[in-house]
Order: C-alpha cells, then structure tokens, then sequence
C-alpha cells in the first residue's frame, strides 16, 4: 500500500476543512482519530477521491485520484459511516454480485465469489435476505462483503463499531482484526485501533498527531479533556 | 413493496426473464382485446391454476395478492355503479387474470435477473447515445431497493411528532422526509462510485 498527499487541502463552499496536508502512509493498519468535525471522514474521502483535492494531490499505490478516480476506487474500497445507504440491490446475494459486474466474470464465477465471500464473513445464510431488514451488525459484515469481493489492496473504514451492540461490535472487531487487506480505520472506539502500526489524530482539520497507538491515543485522551 | 420473488426450480424460474416478459405483454394486450366474460373467467382461472403451482399456500398467496385484489374490488365496484353488471364482470375477470400471471412473473424471476433482462432490452436506446443502458437496470434495483426504506423513515417522522404531541401535517412531515431522502440519495450515489459499480469501461 503506498498512500500519498502532497500538499492535498479539502474545501467546502470555500471553507478550508482538510488544511493542506503532505503525508505518505505505508503501514498496514492505521487507525484515524480525533474529535467530531475534526476532518477524519474528508480524510478518508480524500483517499478514494471521493473527495477531490481543492489544491495539492493525493495518489494510491501511484494512481491519482484526480485523473484516474476509477482505478484508484479499484484499489482502495470504502466503508461508509452509515453501512445501510451502501448496500445497493434489494436481496444481499445480488447486490454483492453487482460490486462484479465491471470484471465481466461467467454466471458460475460470481456466484463462486459471492459464496466465498459470504462464507468468509460467516454470513453465507443470509444470502437470499432483504437487505432492508438485516440488522446493523449484519449489515456492516455483509458492506465488508460487498466491498471486498472485488478484492481491493486497502480497506477504508469510516467507524464501522458505531451504532453497535457488545456482541456485535466484538465481531466486527475480530473481523478487521483479521482482515489480510491493509486497513484505514477511523474510529471513536479507541480499543479497536490499540495494536494498529500507526495512529493519525485530527484536530480542526490539520494532521495534529501521528505515531504509534500508546502516545497518540494518550496525548488525544489530554486534547479531548 | 418488498421483493416478491419466490425461491424455487420450477418451469417457470427456469423459463428466460425475457420470455415471461414479453409473454406477459402480449398476454395483457390479447386480455384488453377479448370481451367475453366467459372466455376472460376461463383466463382468470387459468391465471389461478398456474399461480398455485407455484405452492406458496393460502396464506401467502392471499397476503401477496391482497393490495392488488382489493384495488380490483374498488374498480369493479365503481364500474358496476357506473357502466352496470356486464362491465364490472369483464373487469374483473380481465384484470385478475392479469394480476394473477404477472404475480406468478414475479414470484419466479429474481430482481437480478430482472434488472439484467431491463438492461438488455435498452440496450437499442443506448445504441442511439439516449441512456447508458445498464443505468436503467440499476435505477429500478435503487427503487425496489430503498421504497421500503423511504417508507420506514416515513413512520419514524411520523411517531417522532406523535411522541411529541404534535399533529401530523403533510407539510411538517414531507420537508423532513425530503431532506432526509436527499441527503440520503447524496451517500448513495457516493457508494456507487466507492464500489465502482458505474466505472467507466
Ligand atoms: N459535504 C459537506 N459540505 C459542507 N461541509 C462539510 C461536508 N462534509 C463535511 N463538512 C464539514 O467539514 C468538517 C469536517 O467534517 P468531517 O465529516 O470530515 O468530520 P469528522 O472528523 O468525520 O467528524 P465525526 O467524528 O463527527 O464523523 C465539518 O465542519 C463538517 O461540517
Ligand atoms: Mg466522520
């Protein structure tokens, strides 16, 4: 994984949100933080160019998200803070199917991946289910499903415990924890980025701290109070 | 509108999306041309017999077809006051021959499949430069997909205002339910680009 910004700024309606940032991430697991309107999440967008760079540049593993925004989306997928708007068709096995159509696989190949994806995720039996009534934790497995048949290098995360009951947030957590894809996982719940490699911690839109989890999460517990 | 497709192996799951289209529009134009009650309650019953073929038991059956049932019922009700017993007969022996073959179209043809044979017959107008073709495949997924959802937010607005005491006015609850939908419709459309589902070939 080979993440880039130089001199990348974020602006919306005019407004500096992402002050301009130069930063190169190669870790596996980084874990983002830092208080609500902080900029985590146009952070994050900026990676996978759903966010453009006002002035600056962001590219990953090389590609620029300016002017090659669908392979850079090919290379970094995405976990939106609210899992429910991201799963697309009505029935799961279909919609994860869809995430396939631009590789142009045989009938018998994606229904082959979509199995196995749903087997990974231990959630093979929810398959033929209506989206529209699987609860959170099953909907956040099943937009990592989604996300990851299409096997992308680097996983983004936009606080994928929120919303979640004990139970499941200790699934999902063991999920990431053990996801072979490199990770950015952005998370109020510091417990989960505890063994990460490296930790970045926002403040009013500047890259304010990074380092490893123990200091930054430390001096972040200081920042909030 | 939840999806209404029925798991199973029969015949007519088997039989191409395209076919049951296509055969279920020249049914429906064959059934606006025919004026016989007689012959129009022979293709009602036939619509019966091929609809419990499909054993999804009474219950079931009754609970997918009561909406259109009771539309029906309303229409006949009005033509018999209106037009007399002849009209309201071949009304409703028309249309539930109708609703019972397209209810059997969709129990047996997934949304996918569905969407696939939609993005296939636009595939002419795409031709022309009018639509990306796939596009109208995936805007009736998205409708089939977030109905439930838009309907779902509509009772949460509406018990928000009862929990406070407030009357439920049209205007109090739609301007909520439209932003909400907006912002909503914002996240979605980033998802489709995240997952790359409308990538650029
Ligand atoms: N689409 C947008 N249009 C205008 N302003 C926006 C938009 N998205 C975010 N902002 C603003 O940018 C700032 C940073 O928002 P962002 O969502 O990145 O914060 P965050 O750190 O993810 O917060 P949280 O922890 O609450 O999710 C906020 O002031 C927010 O109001
Ligand atoms: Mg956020």
């Amino acid at each position: 994984m080979d993440i880039r910004f130089e001199q990348a700024e974020a602006r919306f309606e005019g407004r500096t949100v992402v002050h301009p940032l130069t930063l190169s991430l190669s870790e596996r697991r980084i874990g983002v933080i830092g208080l609500n309107g902080s900029g985590k999440t146009t952070f994050a967008r900026m990676i996978n160019g759903l966010v453009l760079p006002a002035t600056g540049q962001v590219t990953v593993n090389g590609f620029d998200t300016v002017k090659d925004g669908d392979k850079v989306r090919g290379q970094a997928g995405f976990i939106f803070q609210n899992p429910q708007n991201q799963i697309i068709l009505p029935i799961l096995k279909e919609d994860i199917a869809l995430g396939l159509k631009s590789k142009k696989l045989s009938k018998a190949e994606t229904q082959a991946a979509v199995e196995a994806v749903l087997a990974r995720f231990g959630i093979a039996h929810l398959a033929d289910r209506r989206v529209h009534e699987l609860s959170g934790g099953e909907l956040q497995l099943a937009a990592l499903a989604s996300v990851l048949v299409t096997r992308p290098d680097i996983l983004i995360m936009d606080e994928p415990t929120n919303q979640l009951d004990l139970r499941n947030r200790d699934l999902v957590e063991r999920t990431i924890h053990g996801l072979d894809e490199n990770v950015v996982v952005i998370s109020h719940d510091l417990g989960l980025i505890t063994d990460f490699d490296r930790v970045l911690c926002f403040h009013e839109g500047r890259l304010a701290d990074d380092g490893a989890p123990a200091e930054v999460i430390a001096r972040y517990r200081e920042l909030a109070a | 509108m939840k999806t209404l497709y029925v798991e199973g192996d029969t015949f007519l799951h088997r039989l191409s999306p395209r076919a049951k289209l296509l055969g279920l529009a020249a049914l429906s134009l064959v059934l606006f041309l025919i004026h016989s009650p007689a012959v129009l309650s022979v293709a009602a019953l036939l619509g019966g017999i091929v609809y419990s073929s499909l054993r999804l038991g009474w219950r079931q059956s009754w609970l997918r077809l009561r909406p259109i049932l009771l539309t029906i019922a309303i229409v006949a009700i009005f033509t018999l006051i209106l037009n007399g017993r002849e009209d309201a007969l071949i009304v409703v022996t028309r249309l539930t021959a109708l609703a019972l073959f397209a209810a059997t179209v969709t129990a047996t043809t997934s949304t996918g499949d569905f969407i696939d044979e939609i993005t296939r017959l636009a595939m002419p107008l795409e031709r022309l430069g009018l639509v990306r073709a796939a596009d109208i495949g995936l805007a009736i997924g998205l409708v089939i997909r977030f109905v439930p959802e838009i309907l779902s937010r509509y009772q949460a607005i509406r018990d928000a205002h009862r929990a406070r005491g407030l009357k439920v006015r049209p205007l109090t609850v739609a301007v909520p339910l439209i932003i909400l939908t907006l912002k909503n419709a914002d996240e979605i459309a980033a998802a489709i680009d995240a997952r790359g589902i409308r990538a650029q070939k």
